[in-house]
C-alpha cells in the first residue's frame, strides 16, 4: 500500500468515524426517554377512578409521542390506593427514581399530604387532575405541597357551594343533612358546603361523620329521617356513598342524596343499586371527555386506550390536561426537574379544547379558577348538565 | 347531643342495633369457640367471614345468574334460591375454617410452639385470604342481587320494620340456641366442652384431640358462614377487607361478653350491636367507636374476663 493509498484510507476512517459518531448521537437523540409518573389509586376500592384517570394521561403521551419528537415521554404508574398510608410508602421510591421529572398526581387529598414530604425534599414537581383539598395549595397551612404541586381543577372552595347549589336544585324548602368520611378530602369538602350552607342561610337539619369502610349506616339514616331531611350531602367517596344511598333507599327514604367528585364513578351506581341510584346528583371540577375532545382527540383516546368513548370514565380530561402541562414543558426542551419546575410554575398552557387557558398562581392553583360540572343519574346513566 | 332521635326512630335503632348484634353473636361464635378449645384467638375468623360473603355473591350472580336487574323472588325460588346461599355460605366458610386449623395451628400445636406463634400464624393466614382476594377481585367491590323483596312487616307510626332484619333477628336466634343446645345436650358437645377445661384429662378420658378441635372449627366457622349469609342478605355488598371492621366488632363483643363462653358471645354481640346504634344516634356517628371501647374497658377493669367469663363455667365451649 503506497503513502497515498494510505492517506485515502486514513481519511476514509476518519470520516467513517466522525459519521459514524454523527449518527449515533442522532440515534442518542432520537431515542431520548423522560418518564413521567402518574399516582392515584390503580387498586384498592377507589381503583376505578385511578383507571379512569389514566386513560387521560395515556391519550395526552400517545398523542405527543406518535408526532416522533426529539423527546419521547414514557409513562409508568404508581399506585397508591387513594390511602395516605400507601401513599407515603410508595412516594418515597417515585421521589428517589432520577429518571422521573413529574408526576400527573397524587390523584386524592390525603395521598398527596402523605406525599409532599418526598416530592418537596427531591424537588419533583406535581400537577393533580383530581385532588381538590382547599389546604393542599395554602401556604399557611402545615400540610401545603408549595411550590411544587399544582392542581388544574377547582378547589373545594368552589365544588363545596356548586354541590349545594346542584343538590337544592329544583327542590322546595330544602332540609340539608351533611355526613362526611372523616379523610382529609371528606372533612375538607364539608367545610366547604357547610361555610356556604350558613352564608346563604340554607337550613341544616343536621350532620354527621362516619368513618370509610363502615357497614351499617342504619344509625345515621335513622337520624336523616328523624330530621325530615329532603337533601343528604354526603362527601366521602363512591363504595362508602353507594352503601348510604342503598340504606336510605331500603328504608324508605325519598328525599335528593348528592355528593362531590369522590362518588361521581359508575361503580357508584352498581354499589347502590339502581333504583337508590336513580336521581343521585354529584358535582365535581370535571368536564367529560367527550363533551369536550375534538373528533381527532377522541380517535386518539381510542387508539391510546382502546375504548370507544370515555363516557362513564371520570377526571380522563383533567389528567389530559395535567399530563399537557408537563409535554409543553418538554417540547420547550424542559427534561430535568429544575426545569420542569420553573416551566410549570411561570408558563402558560392551554386545556383540552384549545383555547382555555392554564396558567398557574403562586400557590399552585389554576389562575381564575376552574369550573365545576353537575351531574345526576339518569334511568341508570350518569350525565353531565353543564357548570352549576 | 340529640336524645329526640330516639323518641322518633326508637324501634328502627332498637330493631336494627338487634339485627347487627345478632350478625356480631354469630361471628363472635367463630372466636370464642376456637379460644374456649385452643387458648388462642383466631385472628383469620374476619377472614372466614369474608370468604363466606363471596360465597353467597358468587352463588347468586355465577350459578343463578341473577344480576342487579333481577327482580326479587317469591315462593319456592326465594327459599331455594336463599337456601343454597346459606348452604354454600355456610360451607364455605366451615370448610376454610377447618383448613386453616389444619394448615397453620395443628402443627404448631403438635410441636408445643408457644401461643406466640400461633397467634402470628393467625395473623399471617388472615392477611393471606384477604390479599387473596383482593388480587382475585382486582380490590373491586361486589355487590349482591337483592333476592328478598325489602317490604316492612310492622309499622310503628310512620317507621316500617324491614323483613330482611326481621330474618336476620329471628334466623341467627334460631342458629344461636341450636349451636347453645349441641355443645351442651350432644356426645360431641360435651366433649368440645371437656377439651374447654381440660385438654389433658380430655385426652386421659380417651377424646380425639383433632376431631374435637376440627369439629370445633368447622361449626364456628359456619356460623360465621351464616352470619355472613345474613349480611350479604341485608346490606347486599363485599369487598376483599369487609371482614376487618366486622370481625373486629364481633372480636370485641366475644372480649365483653366473656371470651370462650358460648352465652357471654350472645350478650356481648346483642349489648355491642345496640350500643353501637343509639351512641351513633344520641352522640354521634363519630363518637361509636370511642363509646363502645370505652365501655369495653370500663367492664374489663371491673370484670377481668368480661360480662359472663368465668362466671357459667358449664355452658364453656
Amino acid at each position: 500500500m503506497n503513502k497515498n493509498s494510505k492517506r485515502v484510507l486514513g481519511a476514509v476512517a476518519a470520516v467513517t468515524l466522525v459519521l459514524g459518531t454523527v449518527a449515533v448521537t442522532s440515534a442518542q437523540a432520537a431515542t431520548k426517554t423522560v418518564t413521567l409518573v402518574y399516582q392515584g389509586p390503580l387498586t384498592g376500592t377507589d381503583a376505578q377512578t385511578g383507571q379512569d384517570e389514566f386513560l387521560g394521561a395515556q391519550t395526552a403521551v400517545q398523542m405527543y409521542n406518535d408526532t416522533n419528537p426529539a423527546v419521547k415521554v414514557k409513562l409508568i404508574q404508581a399506585d397508591d390506593q387513594g390511602d395516605g398510608a400507601v401513599a407515603g410508602t410508595v412516594a418515597p421510591g417515585i421521589a428517589a427514581n432520577k429518571a422521573v421529572i413529574g408526576v400527573v398526581g397524587p390523584a386524592y387529598s390525603g395521598a398527596s399530604i402523605a406525599s409532599f414530604p418526598s416530592y418537596k425534599a427531591t424537588r419533583l414537581t406535581m400537577v393533580s387532575p383530581s385532588a381538590t383539598r382547599v389546604t393542599l395549595t395554602d401556604t399557611k397551612s402545615p400540610d401545603n405541597g408549595y411550590p411544587f404541586f399544582h392542581r388544574v381543577v377547582g378547589n373545594d372552595a368552589l365544588q363545596g357551594p356548586a354541590v349545594v347549589r346542584w343538590s337544592i336544585d329544583g327542590v322546595d324548602s330544602p332540609k340539608v343533612y351533611v355526613i362526611d368520611d372523616q379523610t382529609p378530602y371528606g372533612t375538607g369538602l364539608a367545610q366547604a358546603a357547610v361555610a356556604y350552607i350558613k352564608l346563604k342561610k340554607i337550613n341544616q337539619v343536621g350532620s354527621d361523620s362516619v368513618v370509610q369502610k363502615t357497614s351499617d349506616y342504619s344509625a345515621t339514616v335513622s337520624k336523616i329521617k328523624a330530621s325530615k331531611a329532603n337533601v343528604v350531602i354526603y362527601t366521602g367517596y363512591y363504595p362508602d356513598g353507594g352503601a348510604l344511598a342503598k340504606s336510605l333507599n331500603d328504608n324508605g327514604w325519598n328525599g335528593v342524596f348528592a355528593g362531590g367528585d369522590g362518588v361521581l364513578n359508575d361503580a357508584f351506581i352498581d354499589v347502590a343499586g339502581k333504583a337508590a341510584a336513580e336521581g343521585a346528583k354529584f358535582t365535581a371540577p370535571a368536564v367529560p371527555f367527550e363533551t369536550a375532545a375534538s373528533a381527532a382527540q377522541q380517535a386518539a383516546f381510542t387508539k391510546a386506550t382502546g375504548l370507544k368513548t370515555a363516557a362513564g370514565h371520570v377526571y380522563v380530561t383533567e389528567t389530559f390536561n395535567a399530563t399537557n402541562v408537563f409535554i409543553s414543558c418538554i417540547k420547550l426542551g424542559k427534561v430535568t426537574r429544575a426545569g420542569i419546575q420553573s416551566c410549570v410554575a411561570t408558563g402558560t398552557f392551554f386545556a383540552l379544547d384549545g383555547k382555555t387557558i392554564l396558567k398557574f398562581t403562586r400557590q399552585g392553583e389554576v389562575v381564575g379558577g376552574a369550573p365545576v360540572g353537575g351531574f345526576q343519574v339518569v334511568k341508570g346513566i350518569i350525565k353531565y348538565f353543564g357548570a352549576v | 347531643m340529640n336524645f329526640s332521635v330516639v323518641v322518633s326512630q326508637f324501634w328502627p335503632l332498637l330493631i336494627n342495633g338487634l339485627a347487627l348484634g345478632f350478625i356480631y353473636v354469630l361471628i363472635s361464635l367463630g372466636y370464642t369457640m376456637v379460644y374456649g378449645v385452643l387458648r388462642l384467638i383466631n385472628f383469620a375468623n374476619s377472614e372466614i367471614f369474608m370468604v363466606g360473603t363471596f360465597a353467597t355473591v358468587i352463588v347468586s350472580r355465577n350459578f343463578f345468574g341473577f344480576n342487579q336487574d333481577t327482580d326479587p323472588l317469591s315462593g319456592f325460588k326465594l327459599f331455594f334460591a336463599m337456601g343454597a346461599c346459606l348452604v354454600a355460605s355456610m360451607l364455605v366458610s366451615g370448610v376454610t375454617a377447618v383448613i386453616v386449623e389444619l394448615v397453620a395451628y395443628r402443627r404448631l400445636r403438635a410441636k408445643g410452639t408457644n401461643r406466640l406463634a400461633s397467634l402470628i400464624s393467625a395473623i399471617g393466614v388472615s392477611i393471606i385470604l384477604q390479599e387473596g382476594v383482593r388480587i382475585l377481585t382486582h380490590s373491586v367491590p361486589m355487590s349482591n342481587p337483592r333476592l328478598l323483596r325489602k317490604f316492612s312487616v310492622v309499622t310503628f307510626g310512620d317507621v316500617g320494620i324491614r323483613v330482611d332484619t326481621l330474618l336476620v333477628i329471628v334466623f341467627a336466634a334460631v342458629l344461636f340456641f341450636s349451636v347453645d343446645r349441641f355443645v351442651n345436650k350432644t356426645l360431641l358437645g360435651k366433649a368440645i366442652r371437656a377439651v374447654s377445661m381440660s385438654e389433658e384429662t380430655s385426652k386421659l378420658m380417651g377424646i380425639n384431640l383433632n376431631r374435637v378441635i376440627s369439629a370445633t372449627f368447622l361449626i364456628g366457622g359456619s356460623m360465621t358462614g351464616a352470619a355472613a349469609f345474613l349480611y350479604e342478605t341485608v346490606y347486599e355488598n363485599t369487598k376483599y377487607n369487609v371482614g376487618f371492621s366486622i370481625g373486629l366488632a364481633a372480636f370485641t363483643a366475644a372480649v365483653l361478653g366473656g371470651i370462650g363462653n358460648l352465652r357471654g358471645a350472645f350478650y356481648g354481640g346483642l349489648s355491642l350491636g345496640l350500643l353501637e346504634q343509639f351512641a351513633a344516634a344520641i352522640l354521634g356517628t363519630q363518637w361509636k367507636a370511642v363509646t363502645v371501647f370505652l365501655v369495653l374497658v370500663m367492664v374489663l377493669l371491673f370484670k377481668p374476663n368480661g360480662l359472663f367469663g368465668e362466671a357459667v363455667q358449664q355452658t364453656r365451649v
